[in-house]
């Protein structure tokens, strides 16, 4: 049992966060965090640096939750994401949601909208 | 001053103001953006000489010069890659100040300097860029000679840790200036009529600036992201002007002379800066942690430097740094020889290249200032798509010379020299050096012993050149001294000196 | 001022860099070839006071010597220092197969250029390139390469005045 978090250094992943530990801290269950990068741009702001990650973690921790972290560089996010859910065994993906417009869609590839599309488990897609 | 004021006029019409924006907007992307340098920008920019007047070109170019010298010092500061060697410096301080939360006052002091010290640098061209000038015109081409062979041996001797490399890349450079059939005979074309004209500069150019740093950069791309610190708005408090003024004027006062010099580029004199700063400043406990005067010292040489450059390129049509090798070939390409004759013949482009040095750098701080969160942006560009695109702007300019698929040919098989020498820790500034120079060089002993009817000796009858050439022995005496190879470790190594070498 | 200097340990074996010698070996092969070249030109004019085959004896001889100086060098366990940058990570090997690729796609451009035309073989140069080097986002890369190389090839014809060809798109653009 646990729940993976899909998250970003920005209020989308934030957002995610909140609600995944709120349901994590209700269902008494393990959390993962999943924050990767695909690292193709000198700088990716919606990758938390290290020190970041390990605030984010310790604060999780000092909650009382079982916290794991997953912070790589990947070669496709959201399948860092997926692969996280499998091998966790989750039953609950969560991912922040970002408004796009048609055309948005059409170029840029979303990572929550594979999560949403390829996942084997249910997914909470949050808006903040 | 009257032909100043007409510098002012054509530089100030709109077309040329135009292209003095555009020239300062793309040379502050290109500094910030990893991987390109100004001198890749210009390479990159050279098609664009085809067409646009000489004035126009030259103060765009003008304008990516200083632009991307600016540019390079926000990376610098927000990101700790310093991208050009210019820039090591800055970083040192500058990121220690924006890590503490004060990047805006880091990224205001290096623009503000870099303004103080460019505007200086100019006037000090205004001033000195005539009477050098009236002084080098009564020159003979056994001095030119001279100058060439003092600035053939100072950029292979002064730059980079390898003589033998350097000397490597000049005489590979030279062996290309050497094909085509400027003497009458047909030398290294293989026979075939279309390298009878020689190997187009830009070619060669962008082949070893973009396609060769292109393959290299793909070869070791980078894959983790790096931490980039928010930034606002730049803008400093009053003890940071307090603080900053005199390492502004310092810097500038390194830098002008070093950029003049025959090689000197603007490392010394940001190094040196640095370590006059730290040792002169009221707060020595803030150096290391980020101090505001290692930033704005450093920044103002930077700058400085680089006006200083443009003395011997407008004087001698000596190159001391890449960029400055490029703009050489790109008024050349004009069919306008920089020189001592450039003053008398061509004075409304100088005085207009002069005023608009001025213009570049006053918009370089009307723009840099309120946009450096744009800039930052810069960097979420994917690598793949940076480098494409420099890959399709080196071919646009290869193919723009002639129209001719051959010409890309050379740009790859030039492109991978350019990733070999890079490979091969070979410098790049000797070969550009050889490429424009060699030729001249030849055609400058050919005049003076043409003159003297073949007597050797006139090649030292000039108290210049035997100035020159005496400057020429110390310099070889130096290196024998401290052997061929590499040179010895520098005496006192101090903190800082190993601060920078292990980075 | 980044100044390496490699120390060896006594005792830790000689570190050479193999393909050095290969550039060391080109070194001579070119300063050999701009010699033999020098040798089939013709004495000069009379009013060339310097001959033709001058220069390039001096420059073919002084290549030479270096290709062998770096030849011995590279036996005495001389290091190149690779060139550093912002972008360059130098702790992982050579990424072979990535430059392979990007001049594949340069060859192609080239080959093809005469025929196809900027306008199509740079979208297909900055597509290739893309690819090459890893990005994923296809559809993006092809409306980026193709409004590069339409929206080049319309400024330089119409900005410029420089008519690049246009090669089978003749008479469409």
């Amino acid at each position: 049992m646990s729940i993976v978090v899909a998250y970003s250094a920005d209020t989308y992943g934030r957002a995610a966060l909140d609600h995944a530990v709120r349901l994590a801290r209700k269902d008494d269950v393990r959390l993962v965090v999943v924050n990767a990068t695909r690292g193709d741009s000198l700088v990716d702001p919606r990758y938390a640096g290290d020190a970041d990650i390990a605030a984010v973690q310790a604060d999780l921790e000092a909650d009382g939750l079982e916290v794991a972290v997953r912070h790589d560089v990947v070669p496709d996010v959201a399948d860092a994401v997926l692969a996280a859910a499998q091998e966790e065994a989750a039953d609950l993906i969560v991912v922040g949601i970002r408004h796009r417009s048609p055309v948005g869609k059409l170029l840029l590839g979303s990572v929550a909208q594979r999560v949403i599309l390829d996942a084997t488990c249910p997914v909470l897609a949050v808006k903040p | 001053m009257d032909l100043l004021l007409e510098g002012f006029q054509q530089a100030l019409t709109p077309t040329n103001l135009l292209f003095a924006c555009l020239g300062v907007i793309l040379g502050t992307a290109v500094g910030v953006l990893p991987g390109i340098g100004p001198a890749m920008a210009l390479a990159l920019l050279l098609p664009v000489t085809y067409s646009v007047g000489p004035d126009s070109a030259i103060i765009m170019f003008a304008g990516v010069y200083y632009g991307g010298m600016y540019g390079g010092s926000t990376t610098s500061i927000l990101l700790n890659t310093p991208g050009e060697s210019s820039s090591v410096v800055t970083a040192l301080e500058g990121n220690k100040m924006a890590k503490r939360g004060r990047a805006a006052q880091a990224l205001a002091t290096a623009a503000i300097g870099s303004f103080i010290a460019g505007t200086i640098g100019t006037v000090l061209l205004w001033v000195l860029t005539p009477r050098v000038s009236d002084l080098v015109v009564k020159l003979g081409a056994p001095s030119y000679f001279a100058l060439m062979l003092l600035s053939f041996i100072a950029v292979t001797t002064v730059l980079g840790s390898s003589r033998l490399r350097g000397f490597i890349a000049l005489f590979l450079g030279l062996a290309i200036g050497l094909v085509g059939t400027q003497t009458g005979q047909a030398r290294l074309t293989f026979g075939d009529a279309k390298l009878a004209d020689g190997i187009d500069v830009v070619v060669v150019a962008v082949a070893i600036f973009a396609v060769g740093e292109a393959l290299w950069v793909a070869a070791h791309l980078r894959r983790k992201p790096l931490e980039i610190i928010p930034v606002g708005q730049p803008w400093m408090g009053k003890q940071d002007w307090k603080r900053s003024w005199k390492p502004w004027l310092r810097g500038t006062a390194y830098g002008f002379p070093f950029g003049a010099l025959p090689a000197g580029g603007a490392e010394m004199p940001t190094f040196l800066s640095y370590v006059t700063e730290k040792r002169l400043t009221n707060h020595p406990e803030e150096f290391g942690k980020g101090a505001i005067e290692g930033v704005a010292g450093p920044e103002a040489a930077n700058n400085a430097s680089a006006a200083g450059t443009m003395l011997p390129l407008l004087t001698l049509g000596l190159p001391t740094t890449a960029t400055a090798a490029i703009m050489l070939s790109a008024l050349t390409s004009y069919g306008i020889q920089p020189g001592p004759l450039l003053m008398e013949n061509e004075s409304d482009l100088v005085w207009a290249l002069l005023a608009s040095l001025l213009i570049a750098n006053t918009l370089l701080l009307v723009i840099n200032l309120p946009l450096a969160p744009l800039w930052a942006k810069l960097l979420r560009i994917p690598r793949p798509q940076l480098y494409a695109g420099i890959l399709f702007f080196a071919c646009l300019g290869a193919y723009t010379v002639n129209f001719q698929a051959f010409d890309l040919a050379l740009l790859l098989l030039f492109g991978v020299l350019g990733f070999a020498m890079r490979r091969f820790g070979i410098p790049v500034l000797p070969l550009i050096v050889g490429v424009i120079l060699g030729p001249k060089m030849e055609g400058q002993l050919t005049e003076a012993l043409a003159i003297s009817g073949g007597d050797v000796s006139t090649l030292w009858s000039e108290p210049v050149a035997v100035v020159v050439y005496s400057v020429i022995g110390l310099l070889l005496t130096a290196v024998a001294v401290n052997g061929l190879r590499r040179p010895a470790p520098a005496a006192p190594v101090t903190t800082e000196e190993k601060e920078l070498v292990e980075r | 001022m980044s100044t390496h200097v490699h120390t060896r340990e006594p005792g830790e074996p000689r570190l050479v860099d193999k393909a050095q010698y290969g550039m060391a070996a080109f070194l001579v092969v070119a300063g050999g070839y701009v010699l033999l070249d020098a040798l089939g030109l013709d004495d000069g004019f009379a009013d060339q006071p310097v001959q033709p085959y001058a220069v390039p004896y001096i420059v073919g001889a002084v290549l030479v010597l270096l290709g062998v100086l770096l030849g011995v060098a590279t036996a005495r366990g001389d290091l190149p220092e690779s060139d550093e940058g912002e972008d360059i990570d130098l702790t992982q090997g050579t990424d072979v197969v990535t430059v392979a690729m990007l001049a594949a796609v340069l060859v192609a451009n080239l080959a093809l250029i005469n025929f196809l035309g900027w306008a199509i073989t740079g979208a297909l140069l900055f597509v290739g390139a893309t690819r090459a080097l890893g990005s994923r986002t296809l559809l993006r890369d092809v409306g980026v390469g193709v409004a590069l190389s339409v929206g080049s090839w319309y400024a330089f014809y119409v900005g410029l005045g420089v008519p690049i060809p246009a090669g089978i798109l003749d008479g469409v653009l």
